[in-house]
């Protein structure tokens, strides 16, 4: 049978799909909406993993564009740390994602997520456990 | 698209010792400025698309201030707060505005009337200025039956004498009829107050029960040198800036009044250079001559806004700084020229109006045209016949509730109590629509009327997260010397740009933006759990806005949360050892367990 990943994702409500009124968050599945990015912790994203996840998709604001002016920023600096974290935990980097861009609409958010299902599919499933 | 019709008002309520952001704080009548900010950055990049936010975003903002399309080409107050100003430039809030009104005049025009019965009183407004009107349109929307008595024959008052380069005379045309027409005010033209049987007592026996006079300042204070009139004023070409301003706007000056003319005008104030800047246009040789110095930082600076004594430099426009006039030339009753001599000092220790000269560092400066632009003052002959001036001849009112102290159901604002910018005056017709509606109410009129409203300091970013003011495109001087507008307005992405720029730095309560749009549910809360809380301050340090600090309960410290600072960051959650403090109506928590339990 053919591995299908379970994928968690925060987007920031400022950039990413604020536009799209007709509950487009309850539809794709596992995304969980925030008012920034930087309020997303360490302990959030280790949580997934331990949960069952098998990849994590952070989408935020681009630099300098963030309404709360560092919080795009602190999540980034957080998640490159992670990263180095996670390696040694056995979890590839390549489970955890960033990308920084504006979509009021948020038409772009399956296409994001389907472009991470094929990368974290190759990877198989999350073997270690945190 | 989002919705911000029906729910998330943002939430400035005058009574109540608040804090706002700086912009607002300034804007006299506090408008909503960071609110729409977020709004106007929030925007889809899609015109088309855009233009329903923005008419939404424009009822919005004509709800409290109709003339806000005005406001767009002419003020720009809350600029001068704006915590970016030293850091690489103000928001250009003005152009924002006038920006969201382009779109919205069109919207404007079909909007529909105020489905209001008018049945809880008359109420005369003399004066449709913006002082005037702003009450008006304030006391109409709560059901009085308004009659404005103007004594001119077209509303806006002083508004009118601002030249059309600045402000597009359909601009003003279209907001005043359609705010008229919106919220159903009368009008009677050519009524002036104090003239013919016309007065204070008439109003009263034809069944008005509060009157409102913003009469504005219909006389040009004279020229004088010392404690002396100066002579000459009745010379041929002499003239007083109002009167210009006022004909140029009619189109009824003489041609070649100032055309190829040498023009001094006389002034330092922004009406001075309104003055210049429309006789340069009008193809008149401007020299300005003003009493005050150049040096901004001084105390005896020089009034007039920096970007109005730019534009008249661009232009071509002489100014002579710190000069005064002690004399008018004149040969054959026609005028040829002023003795200038050196102006020493304008305001003296106590910060008085005191000019002092130096007569033996005297000029001539010749010329053709003199046009006096030296302030104005309000028809005292008119205050004092109806007896609402004081022993000491000055105007007996209360600054704060606008009520007379002579007659308690005339209610006296704007220019007429004290010169100032058009956002003031509206700002004392507002109030004293409130007055008004107190009054007839027989409610108590000064109960929780000061304003206390503070600045809101945020934490500064570092320099190089600042960026720098976007170019406002000036059309080029050679190009200009006409009555079309001279400067460009934002395009929508521009605009969109600008509007993230802005650092949002006012507390939550008096924005909402974010519930309107519906980005959140609620603004959320923290609360604190006092039997967990042992007072050990860390929340304190961990605040960015200064909001959490620690109060007395029953002689032991327990943390606490002000909520007019409080930006709902949750920085102060997780820093609580004790887990004493929790984030409420956020449901960020609840989807992550729901998520995480559905893997």
């Amino acid at each position: 049978m053919e591995f299908i990943p379970k994928l968690v994702c925060f987007s920031c409500k400022f950039g990413w799909g604020y536009l799209n009124s007709n509950g487009y968050d309850r539809q794709i599945k596992n995304l969980i909406p925030v008012i920034c990015i930087g309020k997303v912790d360490t302990t959030h994203i280790i949580g997934a993993f331990k949960e069952g996840a098998d990849g994590l998709l952070i989408l935020g604001c681009p630099d300098g564009q963030c309404h709360f002016k560092t919080g795009n920023y602190q999540a980034r600096k957080r998640i490159l740390l992670l990263h180095n974290i996670l390696k040694e935990f056995g979890i590839e980097p390549g489970r955890l994602k960033i990308a920084l861009n504006i979509d009021p609409e948020g038409t772009r958010i399956p296409i994001i997520i389907e472009e991470m299902k094929t990368e974290v599919g190759s990877l198989g499933p999350l073997s270690s456990t945190v | 698209m989002w919705n911000t019709i029906s729910f998330g008002e943002a939430c400035v309520e005058p009574a109540i010792k608040q804090f706002l952001a700086p912009c607002q704080e300034r804007c006299p009548i506090n408008e909503d400025i960071q609110r729409t900010n977020v709004l106007i950055s929030l925007l889809p990049k899609d015109l088309q698309q855009a233009k329903e936010g923005l008419t939404q975003i424009g009822d919005y903002l004509f709800e409290n201030n109709p003339f806000f399309p005005v406001c767009g080409y002419v003020c720009g107050i809350c600029e001068l707060g704006c915590n970016y100003q030293s850091k690489g430039g103000s928001i250009r809030r003005r152009l924002l505005k006038r920006f969201v009104s382009d779109y919205y005049l069109d919207h404007l025009d079909k909007k529909q009337e105020y489905d209001v019965v008018k049945d809880t009183g008359n109420v005369a407004v003399v004066g449709g200025g913006p002082g005037g009107l702003m009450c008006a349109f304030h006391l109409s929307k709560k059901g009085y039956k308004v009659t404005i008595f103007e004594g001119s024959g077209r509303l806006g008052g002083a508004l009118w004498l601002i030249p059309h380069y600045r402000l597009p005379k359909i601009v003003l045309q279209r907001v005043i009829e359609n705010m008229l027409r919106v919220a159903g005010i009368e009008v009677k033209y050519n009524s002036k107050l104090g003239e013919g049987n016309l007065s204070l007592d008439k109003l009263r026996k034809d069944g008005y029960k509060a009157v409102f006079i913003a009469k504005g300042t219909p006389s040009p204070r004279v020229l004088t040198f010392g404690r002396d009139l100066v002579d000459n004023l009745d010379l041929e070409g002499v003239m007083y800036g109002q009167t210009f301003l006022y004909e140029v706007s009619r189109g009824i000056l003489a041609k070649d009044y100032v055309g190829g003319k040498m023009v001094i005008v006389i002034g330092g104030g922004n009406v001075a250079f309104d003055v210049a800047r429309s006789a340069r246009r009008l193809g008149g040789d401007v020299t300005l001559v003003a009493l005050e110095c150049s040096d901004k930082s001084s105390k005896d600076c020089i009034p007039a806004d920096y970007e109005e004594i730019r534009g008249a430099w661009e232009e071509g426009i002489r100014m002579i700084y710190s000069r005064g006039v002690s004399k008018i030339l004149g040969e054959e009753g026609r005028f040829t020229g002023i003795v200038s001599p050196k102006c020493i000092s304008v305001f003296d220790k106590e910060g008085r109006f005191n000019p002092q000269f130096d007569i033996e560092d005297a000029i001539t400066v010749n010329g053709d045209v003199l046009i006096i632009t030296v302030g104005q003052g309000p028809d005292w002959a008119f205050l004092q016949r109806e007896g609402l001036l004081d022993n000491q001849r000055r105007l007996a009112v209360d600054p704060l509730t606008l009520q007379s102290h002579t007659k308690e159901w005339v209610f006296l604002g704007g220019d007429v109590r004290r010169v100032g910018f058009m956002v003031d005056a509206m700002r004392e017709g507002r109030e004293a629509a409130v007055s008004i509606e107190r009054y007839l109410k027989g409610l108590d009129i000064k109960a929780g009327r000061k304003r206390q409203f503070e600045p809101f300091e945020i934490p500064q970013l570092k320099d190089e997260d600042y960026r720098s003011e976007p170019e406002v495109v000036w059309i080029p001087a050679d190009r200009r010397l006409n009555f079309q507008l001279f400067e460009q307005g934002f395009s929508l992405e521009e605009a969109i740009e600008e509007a993230k720029r802005c650092l949002y730095c006012g507390p939550c309560v008096s924005c909402r933006a974010c519930v309107s749009v519906g980005i959140q549910d609620d603004l959320p809360t923290v609360v604190i759990h006092e039997n967990l809380c042992s007072g050990c301050g860390i929340c304190v340090s961990s605040c960015h806005y200064s909001a959490a600090h620690l109060k007395e309960v029953g002689g032991s410290l327990v943390a606490a949360t002000d909520m007019f600072r409080c930006k709902a960051c949750g920085v102060c959650v997780p820093s609580c050892p004790a887990g004493a403090r929790e984030l409420i109506g956020s449901d960020m928590q609840k989807r992550i367990a729901e998520v995480y339990a559905s893997l």
